[in-house]
């Protein structure tokens, strides 16, 4: 299996088609995670990025020829596919689910561990989700800008290679997306303080 | 100094470890000093630590396992659907090499079966169904081909090396030569000369009047 983990991608994806499972399962695991959170924060369903996964790896299968070592990585390759499959989808669908469905493992979101009384977490929850709905509302460019940049931590230069775009308009949808994701969240934390006030 | 606008561009990207540190610099100046944009840049940090608490909730997800199992059923699907074509494929050479051996062996077969080879071999399988004689006689030729009857399918030739053959046969023997027979006659045996060309084929054939008449009184 060392021996396996160890062997250039194209090789792997040679013996892969050749029907080397081993080969192919390296290179699943090795890329299925961030492809899937990728789909499913951009579209919002976990069923969808499912769909999408396993798409971009049957093509992967079915058409292997499509990726071509000498113009970039397989992980470069893999994202494009799934970019495009995801946003086939949002023109077919937009937001159709809540990410806060049970996901397809049958295991809720997860809230990270935290010490706070049920009151605190359920504030914290309750901010969670207004921020992924907020996220999910955005319009799917400045949606992809805030999920590459802000949630996969990815560098501009990285996520304008990852869109296919330059630098600057990364940057500026972010910049809108962040503006848009403020205003939006800055409208809903205020409603209940002026709903409170309001009363008094 | 930046101004608000700039500030609205670079400053939230203040925190971000691609930010370049004059850029930072600048907008934490400006922020110090502006209370529009601090609040700003409070209200993106509470939204910042938001989305990192989102990014960490989902940090661990990945595709569930049924999509690995679908893709290895692919993959195995696909590998049996390739052995079947390599061995369809194998079978189908298999095949055709057999067809072509099989073709090889019955043209031989048929070589030495048939009597096309030279004129003395067909000649002689003809008295092999006369009764008295088993053997044919090849005589000297005298060149003389008097009452002999040309062959339908021979051409005339002056060439000294010819043969004469004499056979028994029935008289049937002779429709393969081209020669007619009447239907009554074909089971009658008569003695033939057949005179043979130097390649072996017969050229002309000369039944014997004695046993024509032996036919008839029989």
């Amino acid at each position: 299996m060392m021996r396996i983990i160890d062997e250039k991608e194209p090789a792997l994806l040679k013996r892969a088609v050749r029907g080397d499972e081993q080969a192919f399962l390296v290179l699943y695991q090795k890329h299925q995670a961030p492809l899937y959170r990728y789909a499913l924060r951009m579209t919002g369903s976990p069923w969808a990025a499912e769909e999408v996964v396993q798409e971009v790896f049957l093509l992967l299968i079915r058409e292997p020829e499509k990726f071509q070592p000498d113009r970039g990585e397989l992980g470069a390759f893999l994202f494009g596919v799934t970019r495009n499959r995801v946003m086939k989808h949002l023109e077919r669908s937009p937001r159709e689910d809540s990410l806060d469905e049970i996901n397809a493992n049958g295991t809720a979101w997860r809230e990270p561990e935290d010490p706070l009384t049920p009151m605190m977490i359920a504030e914290k929850s309750e901010r969670i989700e207004q921020v992924r709905e907020a996220v999910l509302d955005l319009p799917t460019e400045f949606r992809e800008a805030v999920v590459l940049c802000e949630l996969e931590e990815m560098s501009y230069e990285e996520a304008a290679r990852a869109c296919g775009c330059p630098v600057g308009t990364i940057r500026s949808r972010l910049h809108r997306g962040r503006a848009l994701l403020l205003a939006k969240l800055e409208l809903l934390r205020d409603a209940p303080r002026r709903a409170s006030a309001g009363a008094r | 100094m930046m101004k608000c606008e700039e500030f609205g561009l670079l400053g939230l990207d203040m925190d971000r470890a691609d930010a370049l540190p004059e850029d930072a610099a600048a907008a934490a100046q400006h922020a110090a000093g502006c209370p529009r944009c601090s609040a700003l840049l409070e209200s993106w940090r509470e939204l910042k630590q938001d989305l990192r608490i989102l990014h960490e909730s989902t940090r661990l997800e990945s595709a569930p396992a049924r999509v690995e199992m679908r893709l290895k059923q692919e993959l195995r699907t696909r590998r049996e659907a390739r052995l079947s074509r390599r061995t369809a494929r194998v079978a189908a050479w298999v095949l055709a090499a057999a067809a072509a051996l099989a073709a090889v062996v019955g043209w031989a077969h048929w070589q030495k079966a048939t009597p096309t080879g030279t004129g003395t071999s067909e000649i002689s399988a003809i008295p092999q169904a006369s009764p008295d004689r088993t053997e044919p006689v090849l005589l000297a030729a005298d060149y003389d081909t008097g009452d002999f009857t040309q062959l339908p399918a021979s051409m005339p030739t002056a060439s000294s090396d010819q043969a004469i053959l004499q056979a028994r046969v029935q008289r049937g023997a002779l429709m393969q030569f081209g020669l007619p027979v009447a239907p009554e006659q074909v089971a009658d045996w008569v003695d033939v000369d057949f005179l043979v060309g130097e390649d072996g084929q017969p050229l002309a054939v000369r039944v014997h009047q004695d046993s024509q008449s032996e036919a008839v009184t029989q």
